[in-house]
């Protein structure tokens, strides 16, 4: 997690020397009061998260409302950059620095790598798909749908057999979200479902992974549901969001509407832990049924 | 993929409110939706609110002007019922609120047994003025008028009685208060000006009046409309003065509102309210006293007191009805959509909250010991009163939403329980943030005992506050829950 955080102190000092060397950092920062130090001062590694908060999210930036109670409950609603005034046609520089900094932080979660110490602290083993490196794995989608040789042989080697669920973490496009979620949902998960008496797979990190490697890693386990935890694509709004994906046997003519999906799995939507929980009862579920997707669903609705 | 149960599912909820003055009932239908997308965990929610039938307003049924009698009120639910083409065993929720004089102990225990055969399975009685208050400003539009407009608004419902306050800020009660005004605490023949019946608040005005009207006088129209005047201005008090003067502190049956907020909006509700919204100067008793009563005469003069003191006027959208329907419609809250149960008795009534961590200064403590002593301090103070109603432990939630910290809280729970639930085996858990599930889920998995289990989250609850748990809807996702204070005290 540092490594992001890092750049993007960079990413905001480089703004900001570029406001300066036209004139307007000084100026801007009195008129939006934008705390000096923040920038300046190198912040210590646990103090990162303030620097991302520019401007706090929550903040009404227009100036004089005429009936701010609204503006503050509308701004609930949503995590939209709303009321954020503007300056002339442009938006402030504060509001301007925060879609920056948002931006980075983004950026950031696709293209930073999930951490060692991470995978070693949740006892996880890691495995690669085909995508040798994090060019080939955005350019080459079918890489990633596929482990790499040695991902394979690991698995063969490494993982239990016949198991009724094997989970797979999978970085996808935010390694921001498995860091975040992961040590919370991956516990809550096992805690459940060996309380339902459920077999367990070895779980499995998938470097530079995409949903569809689950059918792959299926077939090598002989797992009855596979379930991956993947890292969503990031947006303005949150990097760390997680889905989590599950097919009941997949084959070679498994398509996407054979998935069942739970997505927006981070602490500002569903809990991670909670989700856990949840995601058990979906699983007791696919297993009884025998189907996932689209099958489970016409399953239920015959009842 | 959203789970296959029905995305859709009606209640029938019954609102019966039984004043000082009129008895009504209201029956209406929620409807209760999944407004989650297909690929997001469920949520569900109480959607739409129709109210399918109003009761007449009857007079409530009274013997020497404090005895409710519950024999008639079970009829007049009956004829009700029979209009709306319901039976009993259609209503799956709702709440009798019990106000006023007839709220007295005596009354309460004969009511709840004459209502029991019309109340369904899950009606429950409710009262107190709190309640009562936040009932009126949500059934009179003035909870919907702040969250819509984003204005502050005080609703006060006067009644018969009493004058309930309920301040509202984005559709939040965030203020209550009760005044014992109201128009029917000085009876006056129908249509006549004698005097038949001055209560015990009315006494305490005309005392500071130094009026000697009594039961039998003929009355003046100045006296009266002096008397309205005086207890209009007590009620525009508590709007004003953080220090009420004497009689109003004398009428006041509930701490006074804080008064922390500035008041420009005031909203009147309840039977004395249409004669706030009329253009109309009584000028002798005959006119005003239609009802038996000075009610007209008293909202004349809110309305004069009330724009002269320069607040401004909104009108309701329900007015002699807005308590019972505030009490058929917003009764009922629905649990968040992912919890834990385990529990073949639903419903179940009367189950008392203990919130040992409730309004503390200090953060949630996070080892298990602490939060074990906690609700056996708690438990201990309830001084076996537990024995009588299931209990409910209340927590706002772990101190972190984290895998460990609801481990630490599951623990705690178990610790702190464990004299309980070798008696009961039953153990209730409300949470307020999302994680319900986790915590039955992580509670089942640390006990050695097979319990019964309610684990329900997205609730707020107070220590002392009782609810009601309905039985499982949507597919086992949601539980319905009824706060309430109960109307007779156990201990007493």
């Amino acid at each position: 997690m540092s490594l992001p955080n890092q750049d993007l102190e960079k990413i905001v000092q480089d703004v900001l020397a570029e406001l300066t060397k036209r004139g307007l950092a000084d100026s801007a920062s009195k008129e939006q009061a934008v705390p000096k130090p923040a920038f300046s001062s190198a912040p210590a590694a646990n103090d990162d998260e303030k620097m991302v908060t520019l401007v706090s999210a929550d903040e009404i930036l227009i100036d004089n409302p005429a009936n701010l109670a609204a503006l503050k409950a509308m701004k609930k609603t949503t995590p939209a950059r709303i009321c954020i005034g503007r300056a002339g046609a442009r938006p402030k520089t504060a509001s301007w620095l925060k879609l920056l900094a948002d931006h980075a932080v983004a950026q950031d979660a696709v293209f930073v790598d999930v951490s060692e110490d991470f995978l070693k602290k949740m006892n996880l083993i890691s495995v690669q798909s085909a995508a040798e490196t994090k060019e080939l794995f955005l350019t080459r989608p079918d890489l990633g749908r596929r482990l790499s040789e040695e991902g394979r042989k690991t698995i063969l080697e490494k993982c239990a057999k016949n198991v009724q669920v094997q989970i797979l973490v999978v970085d996808g496009l935010s390694s921001t979200a498995i860091e975040a979620n992961v040590g919370d949902i991956l516990p809550a998960l096992m805690q459940g479902l060996k309380a339902s008496g459920i077999t367990v797979g070895t779980p499995v990190f998938v470097k530079h992974g995409r949903v569809w490697v689950q059918d792959e890693v299926a077939n090598l386990v002989n797992a009855e549901v596979v379930i991956s935890l993947i890292g969503e694509r990031p947006g303005l709004g949150t990097a760390e969001s997680l889905s989590a994906y599950m097919i009941y046997r997949p084959n070679e003519k498994t398509v996407e509407a054979d998935r069942t999906v739970v997505s927006n799995i981070h602490r500002g939507g569903i809990p991670p832990a909670e989700a856990g929980a949840h995601l058990v009862e979906l699983l007791k579920l696919i297993l009884k049924e025998k189907a996932s997707g689209v099958n489970l669903n016409a399953k239920l609705h015959k009842d | 993929m959203a789970m296959g149960e029905s995305t859709v599912q009606t209640m029938t909820s019954v609102g019966i409110d039984i004043g000082t003055t009129t008895t009504q009932c209201v029956i209406s239908r929620l409807t209760i939706e999944n407004t989650a997308s297909a690929t997001l965990v469920p949520r569900m929610e109480i959607t739409g609110k129709e109210v399918i039938h109003r009761s007449e307003i009857y007079h409530t049924p009274l013997h020497q002007h404090h005895l409710v009698n519950a024999v008639e009120i079970s009829r007049i639910l009956a004829k009700e019922y029979a209009k709306a083409g319901v039976t009993p065993r259609d209503i799956d929720t709702g709440a009798v609120i019990i106000t006023g004089e007839s709220a007295k102990k005596e009354n309460a225990k004969a009511l709840l047994e004459a209502l029991a055969d019309y109340a369904g399975d899950f009606v429950v009685a409710t009262a107190g003025p709190h309640l009562e208050s936040v009932y009126a400003g949500k059934g009179s539009g003035a909870a919907k008028y702040s969250s819509e407009k984003h204005e502050l608004i005080v609703n006060i419902d006067v009644g018969g009685g009493t004058a309930n306050y309920a301040v509202f800020q984005e559709g939040e009660a965030i203020d209550t208060a009760c005044l014992n005004v109201g128009g029917h605490l000085i009876e006056i023949e129908p249509g006549g000006r004698k005097i038949t019946f001055i209560a015990e608040p009315a006494q305490h005005v005309l005392k500071a009046l130094d009026c000697h009207l009594k039961v039998g006088d003929e009355v003046p129209f100045s006296h009266l409309q002096k008397i309205a005047l005086t207890m209009a201005r007590c009620i525009g008090e508590v709007l004003k003065c953080k220090v009420p003067s004497e009689l109003t502190r004398k009428l006041l049956m509930t701490e006074p509102l804080t008064l922390d907020y500035p008041i420009q909006k005031v909203m009147i509700s309840g039977g004395v309210a249409d004669h706030v919204y009329k253009d109309f100067s009584p000028r002798s008793v005959e006119e005003i006293s239609f009802f038996g009563d000075m009610g007209p005469l008293l909202g004349w003069a809110l309305r004069q007191t009330l724009l002269e003191e320069g607040f401004e006027l909104i009108k309701p959208l329900e007015t002699v009805r807005a308590t019972v329907i505030g009490t058929g419609t917003q009764s009922v809250n629905l649990s968040g959509s992912t919890i834990h149960v385990k529990e073949q008795s639903l419903p179940l009534r009367n189950v008392l909250v203990l919130a040992p961590f409730k309004n503390l200064t200090s953060p949630m403590p996070d080892t298990p010991e602490e939060i074990a002593q906690g609700i056996r301090k708690s438990l201990t103070a309830l001084a076996g009163e537990y024995e009588l109603h299931p209990i409910a432990l209340a927590f706002e939630g772990p101190r972190t939403l984290s895998f460990p910290d609801i481990q630490n809280l599951a623990q705690g729970i178990l610790l702190g329980m464990e004299d309980y639930l070798m008696k009961t085996n039953r153990l209730i858990v409300v949470l307020e943030k999302d994680c319900g599930k986790i915590l039955g889920q992580s509670l089942a998995a640390l006990s050695s005992q097979d319990m019964e289990m309610i684990c329900i989250d997205q609730l707020d609850l107070g220590n002392s506050d009782y609810i009601d748990i309905g039985r499982p809807l949507m597919g086992g996702r949601v539980v319905p829950v009824v706060i309430k204070t109960l109307v007779f005290d156990t201990k007493a």
